[in-house]
């Protein structure tokens, strides 16, 4: 994957698009598909863990971005590692210390970010090769689209499984109950990756995403 | 690769580990007392909430559900509260110190663990002094959301309220309404809250009290 910036014009409006939806994370790129069954059985769920990923993956991509020269690009993948776990610890000391309500609900959301393909992903095709703004926009985008993805599936689930959104009650009872479950969670997945590859090639030639998996 | 780049590698890795490793203990010295007082008052808090009419709450001993350790503790009400301010005559600082006297134990709170379906279950409950269950809650747990995860619903805990062991029984017929009622689709989960959970913490504290277990080194495990 290369990204061939103009040197004199780079357009951050269109590194942000690319990363939110030609290179979506998990529709398009179809990594971290483990998130995206795993805390995906509620909107809330999949919200939070979203925000979390925001934060990380901004901080992470920045991070790799202004210290790319001084990363020997032998042992890249090692530092982009103690980069993100770095950054994951620290936001969980500070959150756990001063922002406590807020970490009561996405604190257990923070520790698993460390292991998400997704952060490493971007930091290793994009920000490792790139200066500090477009990265920051493409750390953005790329958690975006991932949080998008999460609430979308999230969104299916919560109402097909358990009847509500959000803990609220729409329809009172719960239609289909395999929803919540992991199983539920890899249907969903596949069935939304298929609509979005339907809406690509019919509207887009297949062009739009890059071709389905072509990574 | 040559000697030179073994040399740059190596330099690299341990300049960039050195100087995040120190960054994050600095951080870590800053938080972790902070993160030790907010726990010790989030606790308390926990406590008081299971007996909101307790002026002190004591910790009477520890205990080992399922192997994991779980903490027993005393309410007590007050004849009278007295709160002094202490002088240290060393550091030359002033604390308040509580004095409770006459005190009078109006119940227990315990903190158990039930064998769930997919996890362990943390429940705090507390007791009045006949043994009755006056408020219970669900601490932390991972039950499958949409079945079992609905222990922490009120309609659920609230149903505690009142009951006696005898009666911390799950009922799936949903007639005996004398009787704990399961969550629908849930019954390992409902059971390990009422049998598992609370009612073999309330066995273990009335053996606890009359003094059957050596504090500190018990394990109770499940009759039934």
């Amino acid at each position: 994957m290369e990204h061939q910036l103009p040197e004199e014009k780079v357009s951050y409006l269109k590194i942000l698009k690319t990363a939110i939806f030609k290179e979506n994370v998990i529709f398009r790129l179809v990594i971290s598909l483990c998130p995206s069954i795993a805390v995906t059985n509620s909107v809330r769920n999949g919200f939070l863990l979203g925000i979390a990923v925001v934060f990380v993956q901004v901080m992470v991509n920045v991070t790799v971005a202004a210290l790319r020269r001084f990363i020997h690009p032998r042992i890249r993948i090692p530092i982009f590692m103690l980069i993100i776990s770095g950054w994951v610890t620290i936001v969980d000391m500070i959150m756990a210390a001063y922002a406590r309500a807020a970490y009561k609900e996405i604190g257990l959301y923070i520790q698993i970010i460390v292991a998400f393909a997704s952060i490493l992903a971007r930091a290793e095709m994009f920000a490792s090769k790139n200066k500090v703004l477009p990265s920051f926009f493409d750390g953005l985008g790329s958690s975006l689209g991932f949080l998008g993805a999460l609430v979308t599936i999230s969104f299916f689930r919560e109402l097909l499984g358990k009847g509500t959104l959000l803990g609220h009650t729409i329809v009172n009872a719960k239609p289909l109950l395999i929803m919540v479950m992991p199983t539920g969670g890899f249907l969903v997945v596949g069935l939304l990756m298929g609509f979005f590859n339907w809406i690509d090639m019919r509207f887009y030639g297949g062009k739009g995403a890059g071709g389905a998996g072509g990574h | 690769m040559t000697f030179k780049d073994i040399i740059k590698i190596t330099l690299n890795l341990v300049i960039l580990y050195t100087a995040a490793g120190l960054l994050m203990a600095a951080v870590y010295s800053k938080t972790s007392p902070i993160i030790y007082k907010k726990n010790i008052e989030e606790k308390k808090k926990a406590l008081q909430e299971m007996m909101p009419e307790a002026d002190d709450i004591v910790k009477l001993g520890d205990w080992y559900p399922h192997e994991k350790h779980a903490e027993y503790f005393e309410a007590r009400k007050c004849g009278e509260l007295k709160v002094k301010t202490v002088k240290d005559e060393v550091t030359g600082t002033t604390k308040e110190v509580r004095e409770c006297v006459n005190p009078e134990v109006i119940g227990y709170i315990v903190q158990t663990f039930g064998k769930g379906y997919s996890s362990y279950i943390n429940i705090l409950f507390s007791v009045d002094t006949d043994f009755v269950i006056q408020k219970m809650n669900v601490l932390h747990h991972a039950e499958t959301p949409g079945l079992g995860d609905e222990i922490e619903l009120d309609w659920f805990k609230n149903q505690f309220k009142g009951k006696d062991l005898e009666h911390l029984k799950v009922d799936k017929t949903g007639t005996k309404k004398e009787y704990i009622q399961a969550i629908t689709g849930a019954t390992i989960s409902s059971r390990a809250v009422a049998e598992d959970g609370i009612a073999n913490g309330l066995r273990f504290l009335m053996k606890a009290l009359k003094g059957e277990v050596e504090h500190g080194a018990s394990t109770a495990r499940g009759e039934g």
